[in-house]
């Protein structure tokens, strides 16, 4: 790296640890909201740790989406586990062993990756990383993937059109009863 | 294109002028257009009032509910305000000249406006109390709703500038700005910014019918960073506005920061006056027109914006 300075050593390494802490306060919230944004809050660290690597595109977009999608996983949590409000407190952890064994391994395999591998050094020299971030990602195979995605979100769309209440099946609790206790 | 950058300590008084001004702009606009709107007479008090309240909001106590999240009620009007400084930097005040021209500026403003739904849900959430979370929830409804038309009707003018900064977003409009070039993308963003600062019609979660909802247990200092973070907000996206559809500082005689300001303030007019105008719109009532007339709108406007750019 050539133009690499101290103020982006800096803010890295501030970063960094902001990451680190905040995960690992997801698994010490005692709430599902504050789980959810205790990720959320990892993962704008690691957006900015994109920006600085002057992958913009990819840092913002991450802030982009992780903020609609904590929120709704925050809520649908909240709606699964009937806690109206998501401040009652609750554990949010279960499976201790399973959980430390995997995290552990993960982690050992990572710092292993992190050590051990010959990374490539190469600083951006495009004046549009982004275009180039897109040809390199996709490349040929653009017209494809586009294709891919349109036909998947009218599949989705089809699915809600279909499954909604007032869809054009009828009502779709027609004929469903109510779930009720042994006679 | 070129662009000169402010230096560092330029920045934060360049932000703290524009919103200072701004949010006293939506205060005295907002007098004035419901005293005309309701026939009432205009006195010389009208440029001192919000400067009144504020200073009455100062000294008042600020209240606390029973066992908040009280780190979370703290962050949410500060993390407002820090969102909507964060999408205002990117908007260029004249030719070459933006506070950080940022080469994906129009995703840096995007993903600011998206994280304005975890500080309003936070603020409704955090108070620990009934109507503040129905205002919160209400929110999370209302993001989901126009964050589509929003993202839609940006990408819209992003394709003929083939460029993701807001500078070239603004040059790409010589000649015939996006409002004529893209009839449906000013209308649609209009309706997004008034669901993104809550405002007029889309007040929904700090709603008359809540109480205030996610500010109803707010007060003093507290309620009023909100409500300079609400103003900022509508500020931010006014400036937006004005850079991505009506051509920015583009304009005769006058230089341009005259005319990025000039443009902002309309589409601040307008927004205000909306609020007065329009009666409030029911939470499931705007989901169902989101959805099913405003998203396909936008996709229309998104096949403008691609046939503009071929």
């Amino acid at each position: 790296m050539t133009d690499r300075s101290l103020p982006v050593d800096v803010a890295f390494w501030i970063l960094a640890a902001a990451s680190v802490v905040s995960a690992w306060r997801v698994f010490r919230a005692d709430s599902m909201v504050r789980a959810a944004y205790w990720l959320l809050a990892s993962f704008v660290g690691v957006g900015m740790i994109l920006v600085l690597l002057s992958a913009e595109f990819l840092g913002l977009v991450l802030l982009l989406m992780m903020a609609g999608e904590m929120t709704i996983m925050a809520v649908f949590m909240v709606m699964f586990m009937m806690n109206p409000a998501g401040l009652n407190p609750m554990t949010m952890v279960h499976q201790h062993r399973m959980a430390v064994t995997a995290g552990v391994g993960a982690f050992l395999g990572l710092a292993a990756v992190g050590l051990l591998a010959e990374f490539p050094i190469r600083p951006v020299t495009a004046s549009e990383p982004t275009a180039e971030l897109g040809v390199e990602l996709l490349g040929d195979s653009m017209v494809v993937f586009q294709t891919a995605g349109v036909a998947l979100l009218a599949t989705m769309i089809g699915a809600v059109a279909i499954a909604s209440r007032r869809g054009r099946f009828g009502d779709a609790q027609e004929g469903s009863e109510p779930p009720g206790g042994e006679q | 294109m070129k662009v000169t950058y402010t230096s560092w300590w330029a920045a934060p008084l360049v932000l703290g002028a524009v919103f200072g001004a701004g949010v006293y702009a939506v205060a005295v606009l907002d007098t004035v257009v419901r005293t005309t709107v309701s026939g009432g007479r205009l006195g010389s008090g009208v440029l001192v009032l919000p400067i009144r309240r504020a200073a009455l909001l100062l000294l008042q106590e600020r209240t606390v509910t029973e066992r908040p999240d009280a780190r979370a009620w703290a962050l949410a009007p500060a993390m407002l305000l820090g969102l909507a400084a964060a999408g205002i930097v990117v908007v260029p005040l004249d030719a070459g000249l933006a506070v950080a021209d940022v080469s994906a500026g129009i995703v840096l403003f995007g993903a600011a406006m998206a994280l304005v739904m975890v500080a309003v849900f936070l603020h409704g959430w955090s108070a620990n109390s009934a109507l503040p979370l129905v205002g919160g929830y209400r929110f999370v409804a209302q993001a989901l709703s126009y964050e589509m038309p929003l993202a839609l009707v940006l990408i819209a003018v992003a394709l003929p500038a083939e460029s993701l900064g807001v500078g070239d977003i603004v040059s790409s409009q010589e000649g015939l700005w996006n409002v004529v070039r893209q009839p449906l993308g000013l209308p649609l963003y209009l309706v997004a910014a008034m669901g993104l600062a809550f405002w007029g019609p889309l007040a929904l979660p700090d709603g008359a019918d809540l109480a205030g909802g996610t500010s109803a247990e707010a007060s003093g200092a507290h309620l009023l960073v909100w409500r300079v973070a609400r103003a900022s907000v509508l500020v931010t996206v006014s400036a937006m506005g004005a850079a991505c559809f009506l051509g920015g500082w583009q304009g005769p005689w006058l230089p341009g920061w005259a005319w990025t300001s000039i443009k902002t303030l309309a589409l601040l007019v307008v927004l205000v006056s909306a609020g007065h105008l329009l009666p409030r719109i029911r939470p499931e009532r705007f989901v169902v027109v989101a959805w099913a007339v405003l998203i396909p709108l936008a996709l229309v406007d998104v096949f403008t914006g691609g046939i503009l750019a071929l």
